[in-house]
């Protein structure tokens, strides 16, 4: 007869059970791996300098102060100490050229010389004081002579900021999308699998232009509300026609109301006064408005087309808006296209990822512990998948920059003089020759561009291990 | 394997007169794709009492799994469907009337999960969420089913890892699933399944990814916690030495039906399906010295063994897949209607093919309330 092995005596004693208490009880000590801090302070500063600065880059329109003069200017500290002659030479006399009148004349009396003979001294300590007053850009300028600097900036936080939000939407819509098709399963799963695959198959670009066309159409029509004018209009031939003969018109009808002379329609005069006095109603200046007064309106038209016309112009006129909120519309159609067709991968991992947890035995415990179908998917679902959403949105984030970059050289995406990494860089390439280089104006935004990438990749891994409680018992 | 001096049935004090779970008839298939319906369950009929452990044993795809499954709706549908058949249970709420869990909604089934009917999986290492603490998951148990603040939630918790010898259940409690031992994540699972004091508890292999230590730890506990609480087990195993250490009664499953359903000294002492002696004959006796062990088709692939329960001359054959049915098959309608489970002998059900000469015998559903002494 076995003695039965009392688990609770077992408890009492310790030293029964030396392997069960040995493990680290308590959570994990979050550990910040270097790299992933370095990335971080990287991408804080960039970030933070392109972004903090948007009011006074963007906002100022300072990104597109030009001076012809100072066109393609290189860094200033990369400027030449004194040559003897050769190309170098040209360049130091174009700069010299550049230093203002005063100046010039300044330095050319204290060297007993006149401005012209400083002009061209191309060393020595003429060319050294001139030298001070040359054209100073961090960053050089570009072939309209815009500071660099300014541009990199402008471009930095545009490129960021659509980066970031349409990397946002992607994963929202690309998360929410493959989790619930998976979750969903069976032919719920196939049939929006399918249209993922679909989609995969069309062109990205064609799906952006697609989306940007229409929102343009849309933005457009918001702006001007023509046709919003055109159905005010027809209700107006309209009630015309229907005060005389109690029927909506056809289509020759109506225009035979629009070519007809304005005297004969005295609902014309009523449908006139009823929007005098809706315009007056709205700033209440002046005399209230009778018949006779909103006549006036009609006196100088022809025909009933033209009377209409013109109030109709009053009745729905076109917005007006600022040009900072057509470029905030363009630049928030371009986001929401790249991130509209960019979550497809997104939604094609995380249905991945879902369908191998939804077999884990931990899905079914809970199930079995009774856990509503909701609170299964947001609370022991979506935490699990924390590390893939975290990777595929660090990959996406530089995509979508990489993507507006690829739109903005086709001329879809950040229209010019708005400036972008992408554009800056396909500006810079472009002035690349043999005979001068201009290599700031590619070398900077592609650092740039460089850098915020690597450094993204750096916080998602970094990012990845901090979240996932797996890797804390290192 | 040693089985303590035979008690009588009549030795355990009835604790209740009625069963608290009852599976009728119970029958569930799944999509097999293009192909036939894989007929998973097929006229299964058991029954549990409080303080009851009944063990179901069975090779793997015997159907073991999705008759528990089923008993919580938790079989996957599609592909599964549940053909026929009823899971009548005893709530707590109201114990003199019997609910059917197979017609219950989703909703009244997620008050019975956790809260009447908790259950407890193989594999403790993949069981338990690795994103959230220990103490997290046992709570959550406890706040989905009861009315009670966090804070008092995390009490119970501890009282429930406290219960199961989880030590140092404060320091325990914010630790992550991957911190703990299996034997550890093991006892978190139970004390997850006990917060909320189930009368019920359906144990899936509970140790079969156990160590034989941890193993005998762990059954020791739910042995100890069912007699404190009350409630009843079904122990899904197929370790035989399991079945004889902690079951009451036994319940052989093969292909789907219940071969044989009988009290686990019966059913040691006198096996009469000729797959449960294939089964008690393939275990190898420490002590005794064999070239080649026997095998369950040794045992059931000898016709003899089929011709000896009582009866045989008038046509009493045990039921086996493999056979050519008998020629007096009495058939009826379903899938199951060459099949029956018989009281053979007085409190021994076995399962048998349904010939003329078995359906014109009274018989009652297999229920057996007995439980074996307490062990000293």
């Amino acid at each position: 007869m076995r003695t039965p092995l009392r688990y609770l005596d077992a408890v009492a004693d310790p030293g029964l059970t030396p392997l069960e208490t040995g493990a680290t009880p308590g959570r994990g000590r979050r550990r910040w791996s270097l790299t992933g801090v370095i990335g971080l302070t990287i991408l804080v500063l960039i970030g933070g300098a392109c972004l903090a600065t948007l009011p006074y880059t963007v906002g100022s329109g300072r990104y597109d102060d030009q001076r012809q003069s100072d066109a393609r200017l290189p860094p200033f500290w990369t400027y030449p100490r004194g040559a003897a002659d050769g190309a170098r030479a040209d360049d130091i006399r174009r700069y010299n050229e550049l230093v203002p009148a005063a100046t010039l004349a300044r330095v050319a009396a204290a060297h007993d010389m006149t401005p012209e003979e400083a002009l061209s001294s191309t060393s020595g300590p003429v060319m050294a004081d001139l030298r001070r007053a040359w054209p100073r850009y961090w960053l050089g300028t570009d072939r309209l002579g815009r500071s660099l600097l300014l541009r990199c900036l402008a471009g930095g936080g545009i490129s960021l900021g659509i980066g970031l939000a349409a990397a946002a939407i992607s994963v929202f819509i690309g998360t929410f999308y493959g989790a619930l098709s998976a979750y969903a399963g069976g032919k719920t799963d196939a049939v929006m699998m399918r249209v993922v695959d679909v989609l995969y198959g069309l062109p990205y670009v064609l799906l952006v232009v697609l989306i940007a066309v229409a929102a343009d159409a849309g933005v457009d029509e918001y702006v001007s509300r023509a046709r919003a004018r055109q159905h005010w209009l027809d209700a107006g031939v309209a009630r015309v026609f229907r005060a005389e003969h109690g029927r909506p018109p056809n289509a020759a009808e109506r225009a035979a109301v629009l070519a007809s002379p304005v005297n004969r329609h005295a609902e014309l005069a009523a449908i006139a006064l009823q929007q005098a006095r809706a315009d007056w109603g709205r700033d209440r200046h002046g005399p209230q408005p009778t018949l006779t007064s909103a006549a006036e309106v009609l006196q100088g038209t022809s025909s009933t087309g033209e009377a209409l016309g013109t109030i109709a112009a009053r009745a729905v006129p076109p917005r007006r808006l600022a040009p900072g909120a057509r470029m905030a519309l363009d630049l928030t159609t371009l986001l929401a296209a790249i991130g509209g067709v960019s979550w497809l991968t997104m939604a094609r991992v995380i249905r991945g990822q879902v369908l191998s947890l939804k077999a884990q035995p931990f899905m079914e415990a809970a199930r079995a512990i009774g856990v509503p179908w909701r609170r299964q998917f947001t609370r022991h679902l979506l935490p699990n998948l924390v590390g893939a959403i975290v990777v595929y949105a660090t990959l996406t984030v530089p995509q979508a920059i990489l993507q507006e970059s690829f739109l903005s050289f086709l001329g879809i995406g950040v229209k010019p003089p708005l400036p972008s990494w992408g554009t800056l860089a396909a500006e810079g390439l472009g002035e690349l020759n043999g005979y001068k280089s201009h290599w700031w104006l590619l070398v900077f935004p592609c650092l740039l561009l460089g850098t915020t990438l690597l450094a993204l990749n750096f916080v998602g891994e970094g990012l990845r291990e901090a979240l996932d409680p797996k890797r804390g018992r290192r | 394997m040693t089985i303590a001096a035979p008690t009588a049935a009549t030795a355990a004090a009835p604790v209740a007169t009625r069963p608290l779970m009852r599976v009728q008839d119970l029958a569930v298939s799944f999509d097999n794709g293009a192909g036939p319906r894989i007929q998973a369950v097929d006229g299964v009929r058991m029954s549990i009492y409080p303080r009851q452990t009944l063990a179901v044993v069975g090779e793997s795809g015997c159907g073991k799994s999705v008759t528990a499954m089923s008993a919580l709706q938790l079989v996957p549908r599609p592909p599964g469907r549940v053909d026929r058949g009823r899971v009548l249970f005893r709530t707590k709420a109201d114990p003199d009337r019997d609910v059917d869990l197979l017609s219950l909604t989703d909703r009244q089934m997620r008050d019975i999960r956790g809260n009447e009917i908790a259950m407890i999986f193989q594999e403790p290492m993949t069981s338990l969420n690795p994103v959230y603490t220990v103490g997290d998951q046992i709570m959550e148990a406890i706040l989905l089913h009861q009315q009670v603040s966090p804070a008092y939630a995390r009490e119970i918790a501890l009282t429930a890892m406290r219960d199961v010898g989880i030590p140092e259940p404060e320091r325990r409690i914010t630790g992550y699933p991957h911190q703990f031992s299996g034997g550890m994540r093991q006892r978190v699972m139970i004390a997850m399944a006990l917060a909320c004091q189930p009368s019920l508890l359906l144990a899936d292999e509970p140790t079969t990814a156990l160590d034989v230590t941890i193993q005998a730890q762990i059954l020791e506990l739910l042995r100890e916690l069912q007699r404190t609480r009350d409630m009843g087990i079904m122990l899904i195993t197929h370790a035989l030495g399991v079945v004889a250490e902690n079951a009451d009664v036994v319940c052989v499953m093969y292909a789907g039906r219940v071969v044989e359903y009988a009290t686990v000294l019966e059913l040691f002492d006198n096996p009469l399906h000729p797959y449960t002696r294939g089964l008690l004959a393939s275990i190898p006796r420490i002590g005794t010295r064999k070239d080649r062990l026997v095998t369950i088709r040794d045992v059931v692939e000898s016709p003899e063994e089929f011709t000896r329960l009582p009866g045989a001359a008038e046509g009493v054959r045990p039921w086996w897949p493999w056979h050519q049915p008998p020629a007096d098959l009495a058939r009826r309608t379903g899938p199951a209607g060459d099949f029956d489970l018989r009281e053979v002998t007085p409190g021994h059900w076995v399962g048998l093919w349904r010939t003329a000469a078995v359906r014109e015998q009274e018989s009652r559903a297999p229920d057996l309330d007995y439980r074996r002494e307490a062990p000293a």
